[in-house]
């Protein structure tokens, strides 16, 4: 099984990459880990895939304001073990661990699984959750989306031709706040059949409960945990998910909740 | 054709590849390095498990032309290592392989495990090894193996002799035919509600062509003849890109205003195909109208292979939307949108929730 026939670049710079990708039918390469099987599948048949993991500013990570800046290009790995400072009281490292094998977290990107949309995915969730924005930069400059909204659909993203997503910015926890972070799939390294995740975080008044590998995007609750009110969410936002798929949304929320040591009852 | 330069067990490479050969490829096809197997070629199996950089990875969805620059180290180039050495004692002794055809992976995620978590206790080892998959030995003996070099102290080995295989590779398997559609295949059952009355809309569905020009994506390549219809339905969706090109027949009962559309369709980029029945029934709802159309699908090919569970039920809603805008449109002469398929259309819900289902939850 082969890809199509494709062109090769890996631009030195973000200016250079943007212009690279105003081409038809050119595409980002980051770690390859889901492009990859898509192009041996030929699912994806670009004409020029374009290399950004040489660009040096994506592979930054530092502290910066009151949060942490993550270039779109640090792996997994480098998360799981500490190469990044910690503002998130460990639920990074954690989450990090949780995807996929090591062999595909040594070269797997934060921004690739981003970008790459699939619902099922963990940042997406787990960088909801902690109130993340993606940056992204383009041909008319740069914006920033919260990560919550990134996702338009399954595969689908706020990305438009030609941009890049340069990297997420995370707000630091204050050193009181806990979180819970509760994936169910079958096997290890699987992607989950669903995900709670919640943060309490008492000296920034926040609580809140996402739910992912949905059908979308994922849910995001803000506000106290009550079961009530994620059983209406899952409802109202869970499209057509099956009572099996229901069920396993609200025990993985409740879970992620309890971990979180947020009051459940 | 690009230049590349690299290291591989030790000593410089250079090579001329096309972008899209992988790394796998490179080294067992050029270098012939044919240690590293393949075994799935889209990460899951761990079997083409190499060092790039000395960190493990897979060969099969790593770029030759991307790991220019770099360091990579195979099974082979593990002949002297005195961990190895200790590894591949333990795995004779345990009786950690059978076929071996997932050894050259499992031995280097081992030595990974090893060297990186020398604390590691049972469970984490069982985790670690989670990315290599081995059909043979039911795992015992391999986590049994890899428990034993844990904290040891690497002793020094003699040179083992240098081992080299060379071998055609076997040709690839021929795409599937497409699937007949199994009995009790999912159904998938959509409404929708149109503000024109029921026999309007009914002569929309009687004409087969303006039918088609309401499914997004779904273009028509001849002229529809006794109901037998030859078209196209182009998929766009991420970095998903898909045309199935295929042929339906559409049967019409007149007197329940009903119909039913089977059709089959390839898409030969990924050697997928399709197989699916729509049915539908316009009835009367109020003083609008309502259709109800029920899709069974089976998939077969790359996208069914690539696909697993948790992809895509709000597309439904989405799609069906545009389908009965489109359809909203034509009933009052307003022009039809005829975009591509971003996120699909009827048909492509259906296939997606297929594919759902057979690989997802339930
Ligand atoms: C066997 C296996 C199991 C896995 N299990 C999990 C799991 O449990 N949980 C999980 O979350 N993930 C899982 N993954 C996916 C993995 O996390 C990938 O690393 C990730 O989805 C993609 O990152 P990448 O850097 O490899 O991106 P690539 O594969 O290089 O790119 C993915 C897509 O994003 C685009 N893209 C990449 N970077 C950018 C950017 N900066 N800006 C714009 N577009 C960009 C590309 O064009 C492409 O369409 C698994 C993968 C494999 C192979
Ligand atoms: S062949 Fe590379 S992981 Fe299966
Ligand atoms: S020994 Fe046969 S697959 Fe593992």
């Amino acid at each position: 099984m082969k890809p199509v026939a494709f062109d090769y670049e890996r631009p030195a710079s973000l200016e250079d990459a943007i212009a690279l990708l105003s081409g038809a039918g050119a595409r980002v390469l980051a770690g390859g880990q889901s492009l990859g099987p898509m192009l041996n599948l030929r699912l994806a048949q670009p004409e020029l895939l374009v290399d950004i993991t040489y660009i040096p500013e994506l592979k930054t990570a530092e502290r910066q304001g009151d949060g942490l800046w993550l270039g779109a290009c640090v792996t997994h790995a480098e998360i799981e073990d500490g190469a990044v400072p910690d503002v998130t009281n460990g639920a990074l490292a954690f989450v990090a661990g949780g995807i996929a094998y090591r062999a595909v977290r040594n070269r797997g990107t934060v921004g690739g699984s981003l970008a790459h949309a699939d619902p099922a995915a963990d940042w997406v969730t787990c960088l909801s959750a902690l109130g993340a924005d993606a940056v992204i930069a383009g041909p008319s400059g740069e914006r920033r989306v919260p990560v919550s909204e990134f996702l338009s659909g399954a595969f689908e993203t706020a990305l438009e031709v030609g941009e890049i997503l340069r990297g997420v910015w995370i707000p630091t926890l204050s050193s009181a706040a806990s979180w819970g972070y509760y994936k169910f799939c079958r096997k290890a390294g699987d992607f989950a059949e669903a995900i709670g995740a919640v943060l309490q975080d008492p000296e920034r008044g926040i609580v809140r409960t996402v739910l992912g590998a949905t059908n979308a995007r994922p849910i995001v609750i803000d506000g106290a945990y009550g079961d009530e009110s994620v059983r209406a969410s899952i409802d109202s936002q869970g499209g057509d998910m099956d009572a099996y798929d229901r069920q396993v949304h609200f025990v993985t929320a409740k879970r992620a909740a309890m971990i979180a040591g947020v009051r459940v009852a | 054709m690009k230049s590349i330069a690299l290291t591989v067990n030790g000593e410089a490479v250079r090579g001329t590849v096309e972008p899209r050969t992988s790394l796998a490829d490179f080294l067992r096809e050029d270098l012939l390095l044919t240690g590293a197997h393949l075994g799935c070629e889209q990460g899951v199996c761990g079997a083409c498990t190499v060092m790039i950089d000395g960190a493990p990875a897979r060969s099969c969805i790593a770029l030759a032309v991307a790991c220019d620059g770099t360091e990579i180290r195979t099974i082979e180039g593990f002949d002297d290592d005195p961990r190895m050495a200790q590894l591949r004692a333990a795995f004779t002794k345990e009786h950690a392989l059978q076929c071996g055809y997932c050894t050259p992976g499992m031995l280097i995620s081992s030595h990974d495990i090893v060297s990186r978590l020398p604390d590691a206790d049972e469970a984490r080892v069982r985790e670690e090894l989670s990315g290599n998959l081995c059909r043979c030995t039911g795992y015992v003996g391999i986590v049994r193996a890899v428990r034993s070099c844990l904290g040891e102290t690497v002793p020094e080995v003699e040179k083992a002799p240098a081992f080299k295989v060379e071998r055609d590779m076997p040709a690839p398997a021929p795409a599937a035919p497409p699937a007949a559609m199994p009995s009790g295949a999912p159904e998938l059952l959509q409404s929708f509600t149109v503000a024109h009355r029921t026999d309007a809309v009914w002569a929309v569905f009687q004409d087969i062509e303006a039918v088609a020009t309401c499914m997004p994506g779904v273009s028509l390549t001849a002229k529809p003849t006794d109901g037998h219809v030859e078209g196209q339905v182009a998929i766009k969706l991420g970095p998903i890109a898909a045309a199935f090109a295929g042929t339906a027949q559409v049967t019409l009962d007149d007197t329940q205003r009903s119909g039913v559309i089977s059709g089959q369709g390839r898409d030969s980029g990924s050697g997928s195909s399709v197989r699916g029945e729509v049915t539908f029934t316009v009835v009367p709802f109020g003083a609008e109208t309502r259709v109800d159309v029920t899709v069974a699908y089976a998939l077969t090919g790359a996208l069914g292979q690539f696909a697993r569970g948790g992809i895509v039920n709000d597309l439904a809603s989405r799609l069906t939307a545009d389908f009965s805008a489109n359809l909203q449109a034509r009933l009052e002469g307003r022009a039809v949108e005829t975009t591509e398929i971003a996120g699909g259309s009827l048909f492509f819900n259906a296939l997606w929730s297929v594919i759902r289902r057979l690989f997802g939850r339930g």
